[in-house]
């Protein structure tokens, strides 16, 4: 029962030894064309953890003229918390605030000089769900606000999330274009090297044809080296791309990055990586298909 | 048997590579096949084995019409032949025992049959003591007598050889010609086509001539 599966293996394989240059030359093209890919998700990935991480800073002020009774302040921001847009709720003192503005002042706090410490307004600072951190979200949650009379002025960084929205809809849309654009290269190379190395083997496969071999028999042992190769392919695109990591994201512009304000740079996440090893394979696989039907049509 | 009921290949509108032939050649005969080059030997050769299909006309091998066999069947059609090339067409990174193997392999036969068959035909061409070696360590002459084990593992009922001595010198194209008897001797229908007058006359058989596409001779002695 298990015969023809081993023999399919074995032949496999043996093809794989007995030309090492061709297969070398299809394992190169993946893990070249995977490492790219990989390095790309690097950055990827990346961003979205720094969007996620802008995101947080979505939140609702609202400005408390007068400040309420502790009881009815307790009150009133149970009820804004019991909002299903809102994730929490923080109260910020008038000492506070100004607390925080003598912090941000620094060098500058003498200013401050001569000023009472509840000349700022005392405030809620209203943080949302992460799903609700949108222009939309934001405004229904502010519609609810208004309602209240406790609360004066809102103020929401309305046009910064339009612009910040925006830029995240590029980033998706450049994203999605650029890996696409990647992935069929990648493909195409891929197909084309196999190709090339079935081109050098096309004696055998007409050979296999003449004495009788259906094209199943002679498609599957190709088929499994493509697979078997992408993978291999795709394990080392996985150290590639870790290299690369290492080399340009960890150290070389480290401390470019960091000025955009992201403090550390992630590494692919486990499911990626696994993806990419996959990736190779289908992509072998994919790519034997292709070319074999070119060149086995008896 | 073999049946050709007026056959005609075109690669061409206006010109064909084989017209209208009609010919029966009946089971355990030695035919050959003969005409100058491009008279259609190889294109007839190629019809009976299914890498062609007739433009007109009807082809039956052993009873089945091979023209309206869909192209699934036609690997097992060929499981039943055995095929002789000029340029032997072996597998140059296997060794001769694995061309021999190989048709059997396909066929997906026990492990143990297929050493046991191998060896047997190896020992009938004269190669047992070779059957390591890789083909291009050889000889021409035994290129072919490997390529001629690797048609005879199948027993086959057909055997079709194109010009198979055509790339060796008179003394083993002799050799040669004895295993095609040898063949024919186990059952199998022997077609072996060949522009060599030196062959015929040695082995007299009974000779198709082919020109220009046309049956112009069919002479048993």
């Amino acid at each position: 029962m298990l015969e023809r599966p081993v023999y399919l293996l074995r032949r496999a394989l043996r093809n794989m030894l007995q030309s090492p240059f061709l297969c070398a030359a299809s394992v190169a093209t993946v893990a070249v064309a995977l490492t790219l890919i990989g390095f790309f998700a690097i950055i990827v990935v990346n961003i979205q953890l720094m969007t996620r991480d802008w995101s947080r800073e979505v939140q609702v002020i609202a400005y408390l003229d007068v400040v309420p009774a502790e009881s009815s302040l307790k009150g009133l921001i149970e009820e804004i918390a019991g909002h299903d847009h809102v994730q929490g709720v923080t109260y910020v003192s008038r000492q506070e605030a100004y607390e925080r503005f003598a912090e941000r002042l620094s060098q500058d706090a003498d200013l401050l000089a001569g000023l009472e410490a509840d000349f700022l307004p005392a405030s809620l600072e209203i943080s949302l769900r992460e799903e609700f951190r949108t222009a939309e979200g934001v405004s229904t949650l502010v519609a609810a606000l208004k309602q209240k009379k406790a609360l004066s002025d809102l103020r929401y960084g309305q046009e910064w999330l339009e612009r910040f929205e925006a830029f995240v809809r590029l980033l998706k849309v450049a994203g999605a274009v650029l890996g696409g654009f990647l992935l069929f290269a990648a493909l195409f190379i891929v197909a084309n090297t196999i190709k090339l190395t079935l081109y050098a083997r096309r004696d055998e496969l007409e050979i296999m044809a003449l004495v009788g071999a259906t094209p199943l028999f002679i498609k599957l042992p190709f088929l499994l080296e493509g697979a078997l190769q992408g993978a291999v392919g795709g394990i080392l695109a996985l150290g590639g791309t870790f290299f690369l990591f290492h080399l340009f994201l960890q150290e070389g512009m480290s401390a470019v990055l960091l000025a955009t304000g992201t403090s550390h740079i992630a590494f692919l996440p486990g499911f990626y990586q696994l993806a990419i090893v996959a990736g190779g394979a289908l992509l072998g696989f994919a790519g034997s298909l292709v070319s074999l039907r070119k060149f086995v049509r008896l | 048997m073999i049946q050709l009921y007026g056959v005609t290949k075109a690669y061409q509108k206006d010109s064909s590579a084989l017209n209208d032939i009609t010919l029966k050649i009946d089971k355990g005969e030695f035919v050959y096949i003969t005409g100058p080059s491009g008279a259609g030997k190889s294109t007839l050769m190629r019809l009976l084995y299914g890498a062609e299909r007739p433009s007109r006309g009807q082809i039956l091998v052993d009873g089945q019409n091979i023209t309206r066999l869909p192209s699934s069947r036609l690997p097992f059609l060929r499981r039943r032949m055995g095929i002789v090339f000029q340029d032997f067409k072996l597998l140059v990174r296997r060794s001769v025992f694995e061309n021999v193997a190989f048709p059997l392999e396909v066929q997906g036969r026990q492990r143990f049959e297929i050493s046991k068959k191998v060896y047997q035909i190896l020992k009938l061409v004269g190669l047992e003591h070779k059957l390591q070696r890789l083909p291009l360590e050889l000889s021409g002459g035994e290129q072919q007598r490997v390529a001629i084990a690797r048609a005879l593992v199948v027993d086959p009922s057909v055997l079709l050889a194109d010009e198979p001595t055509g790339n060796l010198d008179p003394e083993v194209t002799l050799e040669i010609m004895e295993l095609f008897k040898v063949a024919n001797a186990r059952g199998s229908t022997v077609l072996l086509a060949t522009h060599s007058r030196e062959m015929m006359h040695h082995f007299p058989r009974r000779t198709i001539a082919l020109e220009a596409g046309r049956l112009v001779g069919d002479i048993t002695p």
